[in-house]
């Protein structure tokens, strides 16, 4: 019975570090840009549902899609400000760019904030759904399905839309695709901002049930790293799976050896997937 | 023989900086800033020559570190004596690591080293044996001389300077060598080089011995100093972080991308914290973000760009 | 050419604090302190609490408030054996970095000309800090850090009125031995830490001293700080079914073990908090309601009306709306001390103080914080150094246990949320 729980538990979690990927993998996936300033974005978006709900007393049925809206600008801005000059540069330079926008935000966030933690009210984590011996809770049920949703949602977006094929030509080649008259600008910055409100879904969500402070993106965003790129680079089924595999697997390593080791586990685990498989479990060679 | 005029010129400078900053926490300062030029020259290798782009050079760093450290707490030893072991473990760690991981491709390699570094992080601080989560502290008093404990920030600056020294011009024979043309190579195209006949393994692996050894001594010299090692400080993911900004800010891949690099970040930080850390708002960091923003907005390939736009202008205007 | 490229890189960092230095010259009667704080980075909620308190104390210092007057420096304003003058604080971020502190300890001796210092929260920022003092002989009274091998190291000016990892086991062990003789079981004892360094020194401290009482810790749950998801440990709780389990957590690991509680249901008959996390005010505000008759180890509680540590706190309240914590009281204690030493020695000469702080021989009236006292041993620790038991009823800790301290009845079992 502990087991099952265990997994459930796993899972659980591991469709948190899905949705926190979804906006990463496209991102990484589409312009080859990792964004260090992920965890900000998904902080940013844990502290609008904090004011949402203090200080204009809605639910998540109105906070999650402001967040979603609002991150969504931010995407976009960031596009045209910073990214774009910096997207042709070495990798270098976009490591540097999205470090140093990450640091900004989340020491901006602290000023205004202070560092202390907050929390949504207790009851906003809704109840507890006890079926056949299992406890499992409302709002971390949300997230789940709404991990599913996105990575489905992102996926046919990709595959099945005009949109998707003309962001794919972009990723794909660039000059050949103004040749046929994308903008490509214009296709990016749309997929930072769709990007940015992922992470804004995704913090809006996990701000349900977890602590908020201007740090808690560096808790949370690393496994999201490893996610992704276990997954498969651009791969956004492969984030799903990753992220659950990697749920399932920390929850049953804090079991049976200790959570002080969990973190050890999924990286050693980790290692050998990518010694085995360079190209991730989805990703293409 | 022209070049070399602006070098000598630059050795007195950095030989003479003492004598110019007066107050010890400024030549502390300096004496940090060489430090985190010889760890980032270090990285710089691996990550900016063969464009390798490791983030988790804190495993070497952190060989160091514990190494010195441990060769006290365990032997008794002055803490530099246990440098050599700390540099024994990041070879070994280099080759280890280094081998399987060199297969992988641009972020791939990045996260694995990430991933690397702090599943070793993790484990030393679940180590009693090394000190655990408490770290490792180095003498509380000088016994000797050896124990290289002193009140004044400048013998650290100048044993900091040789090794930096030391490190440029081993640096500047690579560049010039064959291993450099292979290096460049595979960071313009690890497929293309390979076709030419570039030992693409070999090649990478030479460079990270260097860069593991070097940066492993930047740790033995960072513990001596401090006087203290944890995960965190030795082994954290910060630690590696940071390697790779200095470069990339001063201009990864170039002789004196890092240098540069460190002679803005550190002197960035240590201002910023000196004037707005007492404050409580966290603005030291939000100066910091912001500049490393702009930077690589404007000179997305490190400052050492200026240096090269205004060469450039030179030349058109003599044209 | 080179060499004023160098310059201009350099020059910057050289002008700023120099700039800075001349603002601060015009105060020069003042007694200045330096105060490095975790003000950045992952602990900066507690140094931003702390730094609140301490704000709060010189204020108190440098005014007259005879209502406190019990407490020493109180009654008049600033130090009267030093002519009243006034007491400057110098702040400084240690952040979460061993090699900031020592930087920041370097800086406020040589550049900020400070007569002592206090700090610095983590414990490795504290020790790499006083190591320069101790070099440069200036004064070091630490509060709050808890590894014990900070005082023995054989300082000759490093001065600590926190109690440490032993006097924090034997509190434990010996409240729970008296809950067992009152007929509700014990024995059966958990552990949940984090795996720093404070975690892992008290866990172990607590684990020899139960070995040595012949009831050794059942369970031993370490996990690591900030981890995001702590079910695993939660369901090994509610499995072994300890009498009493222990955590020993920072902030936002105490606010997600409660919210897991909640979740899956469990309430151990007993549950303690080792003070940092479960006494920082926003442990309250943001899962108070699930932890209700939590017990917490600490040794500040408001007391009742009129006692020092009410109206301290009252004043807390006044300039936060937060209410005093345990680990901000502790601070202030120590920098307390050092006031009151400065003051004694009439002299701001580091041997002077050094003098007066090994003088140091305070009553628990003349203090805000349940220590038995204060007073030096030769390693510069308090040997008074103590604490007590809380427990969290409403959004208030009310002290429990000693009951010859306590304000309020221990209540058994915890009772969580309703």
């Amino acid at each position: 019975m502990i087991l099952v729980q265990l997994v459930a538990d796993g899972l659980l979690l591991g469709a948190v570090y899905a949705l926190l990927s979804s906006g990463l993998t496209l991102i990484w996936g589409m312009m080859n840009v990792v964004n260090f300033a992920h965890g900000d974005f998904v902080m940013l978006a844990m502290y609008i549902a904090f004011v949402a709900v203090t200080f204009l007393h809605v639910g998540p049925a109105v906070f999650v899609p402001l967040a979603a809206l609002m991150l969504f600008g931010l995407g976009v801005g960031v596009y045209f400000a910073l990214i774009r000059h910096v997207m042709r540069g070495p990798m270098l330079a976009q490591i540097l760019s999205t470090f140093g926008l990450g640091i900004l935000l989340r020491y901006m966030v602290f000023w205004v904030f202070s560092a202390n933690f907050v929390s949504l009210p207790n009851r906003m984590a809704g109840g507890v759904l006890a079926i056949a011996g299992l406890r499992l809770q409302d709002s971390r049920l949300l997230a789940g399905l709404m991990a599913l949703l996105l990575t489905v949602g992102l996926h046919l977006m990709l595959t099945r839309t005009a949109f998707g094929s003309r962001l794919l030509a972009v990723a794909e080649d660039r000059t050949a695709a103004m040749l046929v008259g994308i903008r490509p600008d214009a296709m990016q910055a749309l997929a930072w901002g769709i990007g940015a409100a992922c992470a804004g879904v995704a913090g809006a969500l996990i701000a349900l049930f977890f602590y908020i402070s201007p740090l808690v993106g560096d808790s949370l965003v690393l496994i999201a790293f490893v996610t992704v790129c276990l997954g498969g680079f651009g791969s956004i089924p492969g984030a799903l799976v990753a992220g659950l595999a990697i749920g399932v697997i920390e929850s049953l390593s804090a079991w049976f050896i200790g959570a002080a080791w969990q973190d050890v586990v999924v990286f050693a685990l980790f290692l050998l997937a990518l010694w085995l498989r360079p190209q991730g479990l989805m990703g293409k060679a | 023989m022209k070049t070399r005029v602006p070098l000598v010129l630059l050795g007195l400078a950095a030989l003479g900086l003492p004598f110019v900053l007066h107050e010890v926490y400024y030549q502390r300062v300096a004496a940090l800033v060489v430090l985190a030029a010889i760890s980032a020259s270090a990285w710089n290798l691996v990550g900016g020559y063969a464009g390798q782009v490791s983030v988790g050079h804190a495993m070497f760093f952190g060989s160091g570190a514990y190494g010195a450290l441990l060769a006290y707490t365990v032997l008794g030893w002055p803490p530099i004596a246990g440098a050599p072991f700390g540099i024994a473990a990041a070879l070994l760690l280099a080759v280890v690591v280094g081998l399987p991981t060199f297969r992988l491709q641009g972020h791939y390699f990045s996260m694995a080293t990430i991933a690397a570094a702090e599943l070793i992080a993790i484990a030393v601080g679940n180590w009693k044996l090394v000190g655990g989560a408490a770290g490792l502290m180095g003498p509380a008093a000088p016994r000797s001389i050896a124990d290289l404990s002193f009140r004044s920030p400048l013998p650290y600056y100048y044993i900091f300077l040789l090794v930096l020294t030391i490190l440029l011009l081993i640096t500047a024979r690579i560049e010039r060598s064959r291993l450099g043309f292979y290096l460049r190579a595979i960071r313009g195209g690890e497929r293309a080089a390979r076709s030419l006949g570039v030992p693409a393994v070999r090649t990478k692996l030479a460079a990270l011995l260097v860069s593991a050894g070097f940066t492993a001594l930047a740790g033995s010299l960072y513990a001596v100093m401090i006087g203290f090692v944890d995960p965190e400080s030795g082994l954290g993911l910060l630690v590696s972080v940071q390697m790779v900004i200095i470069a990339a800010l001063g201009g990864a891949g170039t002789l004196w991308g890092p240098l540069i690099g460190a002679a803005t970040l550190i002197p960035l930080e240590e201002t910023t914290n000196a004037f707005f850390g007492g404050s409580g708002t966290g603005a030291t960091f939000v100066v910091y973000g912001a500049i490393i923003v702009l930077i690589s907005r404007f000179l997305p390939g490190g400052i050492a760009e200026l240096w090269q736009l205004v060469r450039s202008r030179r030349r058109l205007r003599a044209a | 050419m080179t060499l004023s490229r160098r310059t201009v890189l350099v020059a910057p960092a050289l002008a700023l604090p120099a700039i800075l230095r001349v603002s601060a010259a015009h105060a020069a009667a003042a007694v200045r302190i330096g105060a490095i704080f975790p003000l950045t980075g992952a602990m900066a909620s507690a140094g931003d609490a702390i730094r609140s308190g301490v704000e709060l104390l010189v204020d108190l210092i440098n005014t007259a408030n005879p209502n406190l007057a019990p407490i020493p420096l109180m009654a008049t304003a600033g130090l009267p054996r030093l002519g009243g003058a006034k007491v400057e604080i110098v702040f400084a971020d240690g952040q979460n970095s061993p090699a900031v502190a020592q930087s920041d300890a370097l800086r406020l001796i040589t550049q900020q000309h400070v007569v002592a210092l206090t700090g610095a929260y983590q414990s490795g920022n504290t020790l790499t800090a006083s190591a320069v003092s101790e070099r440069y002989g200036i004064p070091f009274v630490n509060g709050e850090s808890v590894a014990t091998n900070l005082t023995t190291r054989g300082y000759k000016w490093f001065f600590r009125t926190t109690p440490i990892g032993p006097d924090i086991a034997k509190l434990y062990l010996d409240f729970l031995a008296s809950v067992q003789k009152s007929g509700m079981k014990t024995s059966k004892i958990a552990l949940v830490h984090d795996t720093s360094e404070y975690g892992v020194s008290v866990a172990d401290t607590i684990k020899k001293a139960a070995a040595e009482r012949k009831t050794p810790v059942a369970l031993d749950v370490a996990y690591t700080n900030g981890t995001s998801d702590v079910s695993a440990q939660v369901l090994k709780l509610k499995q072994a079914a300890p009498d009493a389990a222990i955590f020993i957590s920072y902030t936002s690991d105490a606010i997600l073990f409660m919210k897991t509680m909640h979740v899956q249901n469990y309430k151990p008959p007993i549950l303690i908090g080792d003070d940092s996390g479960f006494s920082d005010p926003s442990f309250i505000t943001t899962v108070g309601s699930l932890a209700q008759g939590v017990l917490d180890r600490s040794a500040f509680v408001p007391g009742k009306p009129g006692s020092n540590a009410a109206k301290i706190n009252a004043l807390y309240k006044k300039k936060t709306g937060r209410e005093l914590d345990d680990t901000t009281a502790r601070s202030m204690t120590g920098l307390l001390v050092l006031c009151d030493a400065i003051n004694r020695a009439g002299s701001t000469k580091p041997d002077a103080i050094r003098a007066a702080l090994g003088a140091t021989d305070l009553m628990p009236a003349q203090l805000f914080i349940g220590y038995k006292g204060i007073k030096f041993n030769a390693q510069g620790q308090n040997i008074l150094a103590s604490a007590l038991m809380v427990q969290l009823d409403g959004t208030e800790y009310q002290a429990v246990w000693p009951s010859d301290q306590a304000s309020a009845k221990l209540v058994l079992p915890f009772k969580g949320w309703t």
